[in-house]
């Protein structure tokens, strides 16, 4: 089973990856953006179950005082569905993900032995007049390095 | 008379543990940095220390958030021990992303409940803040209620180096940690006045930057005081004895309470 962690800033607290991001959209001369909202994202494929996947959530990847989880899980990556209005950007397969090995290491300094595979990846949902052509402006001009990252728009 | 022995925890990205142990040496105490994977090899052996210290810098490389891997591996590998050390009464510093560290495992402010009930978030400026400010040495008739600050002067200058540092807390437990004097250093402005951005580096709340559990003996906080234990090291050369900087004051309390 593959589990999807997003990690969202509670309201009354920022995170600084989309303070300036708006500015910096219109920087690049994409217009009619009016917010964006940022997420961190930890993919992991493992057996563990739906009540360990909120265990790694809440104890570890969020933190209880300013941030709150979602968990959304599918059996295969095709049958994952990208939320509108959104990008994501994920590492390519095969470029190391440092931040994945941390998780890993801290998924067992947990207590869950399962073998795991952690990828991490950033989630920008914006609102205003979005289409195809200014996400993908956006996400090749700000978001994602290609040579090294893939995006996905919707 | 035996030498006070204190313990630096080190891990991957830790930094400061040279200093912190050179603060410790020169008040008079026996320290020694010690990695993590030592100490959960055997369990027991951070008993066998005075002082537990927690030094700054960016273990495991700030993954998930500062200080957020480190406080997960210390409480689930050693939090029974840590636990016990924080309610013996025994002095433990957390300084920078140590102070990350015992706030997010539940070691301050409260060690008897060791959950988490605060936390260490970005900057406002949502930059990383590094430079010297000032901060208020919180007391009540003269005297605080900490044991790492005796004798420290109403006001003092200390480095900051961070990018997480706004303190956070929910209503309740910041009037608690208020009426119970567990906030120890303030940042404010040279003359100890109510200050905003930039004397006060990072907007947390009541512009707390540093608190102590009601015992006075776990003490946390964002600046760097083994930063300055010399005159030499302040901008302005200012210290004590001609000498000293104010920063060691705070290692030679912790000494001079096990005495």
């Amino acid at each position: 089973m593959i589990f999807e962690i997003a990690i969202k800033m509670k309201k009354g607290f920022s995170n600084p990856h989309s303070t300036h991001l708006i500015s910096d959209i219109k920087g690049i001369g994409v217009k009619g953006i009016k917010s964006s909202e940022y997420m961190p994202v930890y993919r992991i494929d493992s057996d563990i179950t739906k009540k360990q996947a909120e265990i790694i959530a809440s104890e570890l990847l969020s933190d209880k005082i300013t941030e709150e989880f979602s968990i959304v899980s599918y059996n295969s990556l095709s049958d994952k569905k990208i939320e509108k209005n959104s990008i994501e950007v994920w590492f390519k397969s095969g470029v190391t993900d440092t931040v994945s090995e941390s998780v890993v290491k801290a998924i067992k300094d947990l207590g869950i032995e399962n073998e795991v595979k952690v990828k991490t990846g950033h989630k920008y949902i914006f609102k205003g007049e979005t289409d195809d052509k200014k996400l993908t402006k956006i996400a090749t001009g700000l978001l994602a390095n290609t040579l090294i990252q893939e995006y996905k728009i919707k | 008379m035996k030498k006070i022995k204190a313990i630096i925890i080190r891990t991957a990205g830790t930094n400061c543990d040279y200093e912190l142990k050179s603060a410790f040496e020169m008040c008079g105490a026996e320290a020694e940095r010690i990695h993590i994977n030592e100490l959960i090899a055997n369990k027991n052996k951070i008993l066998s220390y005075d002082i537990l210290a927690v030094p700054g810098g960016f273990s495991y490389g700030d993954d998930i958030a500062s200080g957020k891997i480190l406080s997960n591996e210390i409480k689930n590998k050693l939090g029974d021990n840590v636990k016990k050390f924080a309610l013996s009464g025994k002095p433990i510093i957390g300084i920078c992303n140590g102070f990350q560290i015992l706030a997010k495992m539940g070691l301050l402010p409260k060690p008897e409940k060791f959950e988490q009930i605060s936390t260490l978030s970005y900057n406002d400026s949502n930059k990383f803040e590094c430079r010297w400010v000032y901060l208020k040495t919180e007391k009540k008739q003269g005297d605080t209620k900490c044991i790492w600050t005796k004798e420290i002067p109403d006001v003092i200058s200390l480095p900051v180096a961070h990018g997480e540092g706004k303190f956070i807390a929910d209503e309740k437990v910041l009037k608690e940690i208020e009426e119970k004097s567990q906030v120890v250093f303030r940042y404010c402005d040279k003359d100890g006045s109510k200050t905003q951005y930039p004397e006060d580096p990072n907007g947390s709340m009541n512009a707390i930057a540093g608190i102590c559990n009601d015992k006075g003996n776990v003490f946390g906080l964002m600046p760097h005081p083994e930063r300055y234990v010399y005159a030499l090291q302040h901008p302005a050369r200012e210290g004590y004895d001609g000498v000293y900087g104010w920063g060691k004051q705070i290692f030679q309390n912790a000494i001079d309470f096990l005495k």
